[in-house]
């Protein structure tokens, strides 16, 4: 069986990291949640660690409203990165907005594999972990 | 004391520019010029309250100069002077120069003054009134752009105590059987659709969203399988006959369809053994008429004509009362039309019609 990876949340609010870490060792996915509050402290965990690709995550689980770095921003920072890293994560799209540009934009961008409404389901992580897990395959 | 009032007065013989200047100095600020470009200068560096010109002038007579100036300089008000009773001149100036006052030669000085007193007055009047306007938009925009973030700040707490019942309810089935946790959930969702609604009425007023092709086939029971998710029990009778494109506006189709499907949905009684809902839409080029029919608790008589009005519920207090408010919104955004019979305890048919755009 193949080893479960890494999952990385970036979020400005508490609570919500803490649901969501909370509901993702529930669905026992993951070998370990890594959670960021900010885009710009994701981005600066990716770079400390891209020499040790095992502390890496291969899904991210991204906020669209934060404050400085708002989620779209941290897509462009992202694209940026090198791709030993990214062709190996994928990037989910976690938001309570209804706003229809919101959603499109998500969906358009060739970065993000899903846009997920929060609050964050079991059932719509799980299928999301089996797809991504058999692309891969 | 108040500023005084700036007056321009343009005539090709200087003897009445300095008349007018000789009776009027003492009361105004009077600027003039000998030709309608020079008065076109002054209008240009100055904010001018009347502009009064002659109408014979060689060059550009005094209609033609207020036509010229009729987008260009709006606000100052203006009065033409002239010799002649010709009355093609004076329809142009009623209608092309968009005049004030028209006034004879020669002038009186008595007339003369209070005409330019009441032209300033019906400036001033003007100017107020666009600046209460610019004021009015101002507000009304600031108000718009305060419920979109409002929303959006409102659900997104809302949402976190949603995860939360979710993880009561994932982490400790017990636990989570508990009515409370129940009933938390409910007046989550329940002021979740408050917030849904609002950012959909937000949306009506604000946006023009682009014209899309419409097949009803799909969203119709897209729809369905949106709002009839936990009554499985309903008959759903659909006729969809469309066979040539229907072109409208997507989102607003989308907020009407979906309120009235949803009601549709929501209105049946608990005692009925055969829950139906039928749907028929028929397209044709010039428009979609679109009924639906339930045979659901019913509306009053009495309630007939408040359904439409925002924050109005019926008995049954299912809803919002937001809903149709919000489809005839949208409706009437889209030019469309909606008629509803009803009968108590019997069921609901709502009938619209929405213009084809292409």
């Amino acid at each position: 069986m193949q080893n479960k990876g890494k999952i990385m949340l970036v979020d400005d609010s508490d609570i919500d990291l803490k649901i969501n870490a909370k509901i993702i060792s529930l669905t026992d996915l993951f070998e370990e949640t890594i959670s960021c509050k900010s885009g710009e402290e994701a981005l600066d965990y990716i770079k400390r660690h891209l020499k040790n690709p095992k502390n890496l995550p291969q899904l991210i689980l991204l906020d669209i409203h934060m404050p400085l770095m708002g989620g779209f921003a941290f897509l462009d920072a992202y694209s940026l990165l090198p791709t030993s890293f990214t062709a190996n994560c994928h990037i989910a799209m976690l938001s309570s907005t209804l706003d229809f540009a919101h959603i499109k934009k998500s969906e358009a961008n060739p970065l993000v594999t899903r846009f997920l409404k929060k609050p964050l389901q079991a059932t719509e992580l799980k299928k999301l972990v089996n797809e991504i897990t058999l692309a891969r395959l | 004391m108040t500023p005084p009032i700036k007056v321009l007065y343009i005539d090709d013989e200087e003897n009445n520019l300095n008349a007018f200047k000789a009776s009027f100095r003492r009361q105004y600020e009077i600027y003039t010029a000998t030709s309608a470009k020079d008065g076109l200068e002054i209008l240009d560096n100055l904010e001018i309250h009347v502009v009064i010109a002659d109408q014979k002038m060689p060059t550009t007579t005094g209609v033609e100069f207020f036509r010229e100036i009729v987008n260009t300089h709006p606000n100052p008000t203006r009065i033409l002077l002239t010799g002649y009773t010709d009355i093609d001149a004076l329809a142009n100036a009623i209608n092309l120069g968009h005049i004030y006052r028209y006034i004879a030669k020669p002038w009186s000085v008595l007339e003369l003054h209070n005409c330019i007193k009441n032209a300033y007055d019906a400036y001033m009047a003007n100017i107020n009134l666009g600046n209460k306007v610019a004021e009015l938009e101002k507000t009304n925009d600031e108000l718009n752009r305060f419920i979109y973030s409002i929303s959006h700040e409102l659900r997104a707490p809302l949402v976190s105590i949603m995860g939360i019942v979710n993880l009561v309810k994932l982490e400790n089935k017990q636990y989570s059987d508990t009515e409370y946790w129940n009933l938390v959930e409910t007046c989550a969702n329940k002021l979740d659709y408050y917030i849904q609604k609002t950012q959909q009425y937000y949306k009506n007023i604000k946006d023009n969203s682009p014209i899309e092709k419409i097949d009803f086939n799909v969203l119709v029971n897209d729809l369905i399988n949106i709002y009839a998710l936990p009554n499985r029990d309903i008959q759903f009778k659909i006729d969809i006959q469309q066979d040539i494109p229907f072109w409208s506006d997507a989102f607003r189709l989308e907020v009407i369809l979906g309120n009235l499907i949803s009601n549709a949905i929501k209105y049946q009684k608990t005692t009925e053994p055969h829950k139906q809902v039928i749907i028929n839409i028929t397209v044709n080029a010039k428009e979609a008429e679109i009924t639906i029919h339930d045979n659901g608790v019913g509306i009053l008589q009495e309630h007939m004509d408040k359904i439409f009005t925002q924050f109005f519920k019926g008995r049954i207090h299912y809803g919002s009362g937001l809903g149709l408010f919000i489809a005839k919104e949208a409706l009437n955004k889209i030019k469309g039309d909606i008629t509803v019979s009803s009968a108590y305890e019997k069921g609901t048919t709502f009938k619209i019609t929405i213009p084809n755009a292409k």
